[in-house]
């Protein structure tokens, strides 16, 4: 037995190191690169046609009755457009790969459609673009580079000029657009894309969405700060610093605004102000965007259950227990409140009482917000796919999966 | 199993890192340096122990060499011998083993914890909130600040400071360990070695994010200072080029002598003498307290 023992140590020793190095570069691996996240896109609907950005750094139209007759794509409106990652000069390669010293583009930010324009804003490592695309002829020439059409801009407008990398969804009130980024700055741009003010520093990332209420931008950092800006000019009209970072996009509704912190509650503050209304601890993160209507703050939370909530008064109206966190900013559609889980169940619930009305399983994680047209529900999930879903009857009425599409 | 890890590994440290990271004035560059720092210190018995193991196991080699060429022909033997050998020296040849074993848990849950602390990405930081504790000092924390010194933690040191550094350390610490080779072949082997791992994770460096980078710079240069200590000075970093017949950098190679058959019985007492020596000096080595020289 002792002889055993000593051959094994004396001739396995090595092998056996190597062996332990193999598990542990097993469980490094995973903990380094983490599970890789699709469909984190929401959707912007203009005449039939849904617009979408991909992490894979596209941008694509469907045309939802092209899609629900089975037609190929593309059909009429219909069209997949690649975001050009920036110039690569002076990458790193290592073992494990190359890392190019600019990131391939993604699209995490929902577009957003004004005329017949569509805005996309991009992420690529630290940097980002703001682009407006022809949504009726958008395209390359022959060489592949973009044709950018009568009307089509980027910004900033050299190509090797870039903003922060752009995570919240850009909005557009009155022909403006404004977009915070990873650079701390909101910006507001014009339908040509100039400025039409100097880009507003928050001090910090900037990762959600700005509100726009009353000739003023409501955007918030991830340095605590709820920063109210001036549409006119762009100065500061005032700002709140809370005691950690604003997890969610600020909603507006009434003279309040609502919105998820780090730290698991959920405020409301007033509009004039920022004073504090009402706030509600839930189980973990409010990370999706919340909504508001009639009154009533429907938010998804990730301790897996949906809230609802007096408006006013912050008191609790129900929740509904899921079966996996809610990262998914819901949507009212038909009078019927649709969530999502990030196991790919969809809920529809009565939005009065919060009862459960059916249920749709998918099968994959869904993060993008909902998009609701009529009795339709559509879902980007995880798996590249595009789901419609009849939320009066619970039917899949089509699936569109995008991987494949060059 | 891996919700079991996560529960009981990462977790714990993931959310340590980051409550300290807030205790420190919100940087997270510091509470990669104390949390380290307080690992390491955590395990510094195992540590002291698997260097001891393995610094007796060094000082044997020269008997084990003699043995392997003395047994070449019988494997059986050979290993019977060993195992005596180790028998008199008071040594357990798994005994360098186990220590490790026991410390690469923890080691991979502060990697992976960095890792995930990061959050460099928004799928990232929405992963991260399944892994954080309710304490209000780690959702004040999130998300962190990933500036430190000229680094963004985040992302890969764009200049070569820290690959020069992780590369280094790496490679004075295993220099420290690693005993000359015998042979011609085995030391471009042993020398191979010493070089690939820091080269390697030099270029690891290169595209990992560089709060990782500075985890393995603290942790190598932590581990320079407990072999330092712990095994009496710069080991064999400071040894000279390899030594013909493998003896430790204490001992001086005995030049070849003939020797008549009537100087036999006095060239056994000296073997027996030097054996004794040996076996007395591993036994030493394993017996010997801390920073004991």
């Amino acid at each position: 037995m002792v002889n055993k023992v000593t051959s094994f140590f004396k001739f396995k020793a090595k092998r056996l190191s190597l062996i332990f190095c193999l598990i542990a570069l097993s469980l490094l691996i995973p903990g380094c690169t983490g599970p890789g996240y699709q469909g984190w896109s929401g959707f912007a609907g203009h005449d039939g046609i849904l617009y979408f950005g991909t992490m894979d750094g596209r941008v694509i139209a469907i045309n939802t009755s092209a899609r629900s007759q089975g037609l190929p794509f593309p059909s009429e409106g219909e069209w997949a457009l690649s975001v050009k990652a920036p110039a690569a000069a002076g990458g790193m390669c290592g073992p494990v790969g190359c890392v190019p010293a600019a990131q391939p583009a993604t699209v995490y930010a929902t577009p957003v459609v004004a005329g017949n324009l569509v805005y996309v804003a991009t992420y690529a490592g630290d940097n980002g673009k703001v682009m407006a695309i022809n949504r009726l002829a958008p395209g390359y020439d022959k060489d592949g580079i973009p044709a950018w059409n009568e009307g089509e801009w980027f910004y900033p407008r050299k190509e090797n000029k870039f903003i922060g990398a752009v995570v919240g969804s850009p909005i557009v009130v009155e022909d403006i657009l404004y977009v915070g980024s990873s650079d701390g700055k909101l910006y507001a741009l014009d339908a040509k894309g100039n400025e039409k003010w100097a880009p507003f520093e928050t001090g910090d990332k900037i990762w959600t969405s700005p509100a726009v209420k009353d000739n003023a931008v409501y955007v918030s950092n991830y340095g605590r700060k709820l920063c109210v800006v001036s549409i006119a000019d762009g100065s500061l009209l005032w700002e709140i610093e809370l005691p950690v970072a604003i997890a969610s996009s600020p909603v507006i509704s009434g003279d309040s605004v609502y919105f998820g912190t780090f730290d698991r509650l959920l405020y409301a503050v007033a509009i004039v102000d920022g004073s504090e209304r009402w706030k509600f601890e839930g189980g973990n993160w409010f990370w999706a965007t919340p909504i508001v209507k009639d009154g009533v703050v429907y938010a998804g939370c990730l301790d897996h259950q949906v809230y609802a909530f007096d408006a006013s008064t912050g008191e609790k109206l129900w929740q509904f227990v899921a079966d996996a966190p809610i990262a998914s900013a819901p949507v009212l559609s038909d009078n019927l409140l649709v969530a999502a889980s990030e196991s790919g169940v969809i809920y529809v619930l009565e939005p009065d009482s919060g009862d459960l009305v059916r249920t749709v399983s998918i099968g994959y994680s869904v993060m993008a917000p909902l998009y609701a047209e009529g009795n339709m529900v559509y879902v980007h999930a995880r798996n590249r796919c595009v789901y419609a879903i009849d939320v009066q009857n619970g039917d899949k009425v089509w699936e569109f999966c995008y991987s494949d599409i060059k | 199993m891996a919700e079991l890890w996560n529960t009981i590994i990462l977790e714990p440290v993931l959310n340590s890192l980051i409550a300290l990271c807030t205790m420190l004035g919100g940087s997270f560059g510091l509470a990669i340096i104390v949390l380290t720092v307080v690992v390491r210190l955590a395990l510094f018995p195992l540590t002291v122990r698997q260097t001891q193991s393995t610094k007796a196991m060094q000082t044997l080699q020269p008997k084990i060499q003699e043995l392997q060429k003395k047994y070449a022909k019988n494997q059986q033997k050979l290993q019977q011998e060993m195992m005596k050998l180790y028998k008199e020296a008071g040594i357990n040849p798994l005994g360098c083993l186990w220590p490790m074993l026991i410390q690469l848990p923890i080691w991979i849950a502060l990697y992976q914890s960095i890792m995930q602390a990061l959050a460099a990405t928004p799928e990232n930081l929405l992963n991260l909130s399944q892994h954080l504790y309710s304490w209000a000092v780690v959702g004040q924390a999130v998300p962190l600040n990933d500036q430190f010194l000229w680094l963004h933690l985040s992302r890969p040191d764009p200049n070569l400071i820290l690959a020069i550094l992780v590369g280094g350390t790496m490679w004075v610490q295993q220099k420290m360990v690693t005993p000359p080779a015998t042979d011609s072949r085995q030391q471009s082997m042993t020398s191979m070695t010493t070089m690939m791992m820091p080269l390697m994770f030099g270029f690891f460096t290169l595209s990992f994010p560089s709060g990782l980078a500075l985890y393995w710079v603290v942790s190598n240069i932590i581990g320079i200072i407990i072999q330092y200590f712990v095994s009496g000075g710069w080991g064999y970093l400071r040894a000279p080029s390899a030594p013909k017949a493998g003896p430790t950098p204490e001992q001086k190679p005995v030049p070849v002598q003939k020797i008549s058959p009537s100087q036999q019985p006095s060239k056994m007492v000296q073997k027996a003498t030097e054996e004794s020596k040996t076996l007395k000096k591993a036994s030493e080595e394993k017996k010997r307290g801390l920073f004991g020289r």
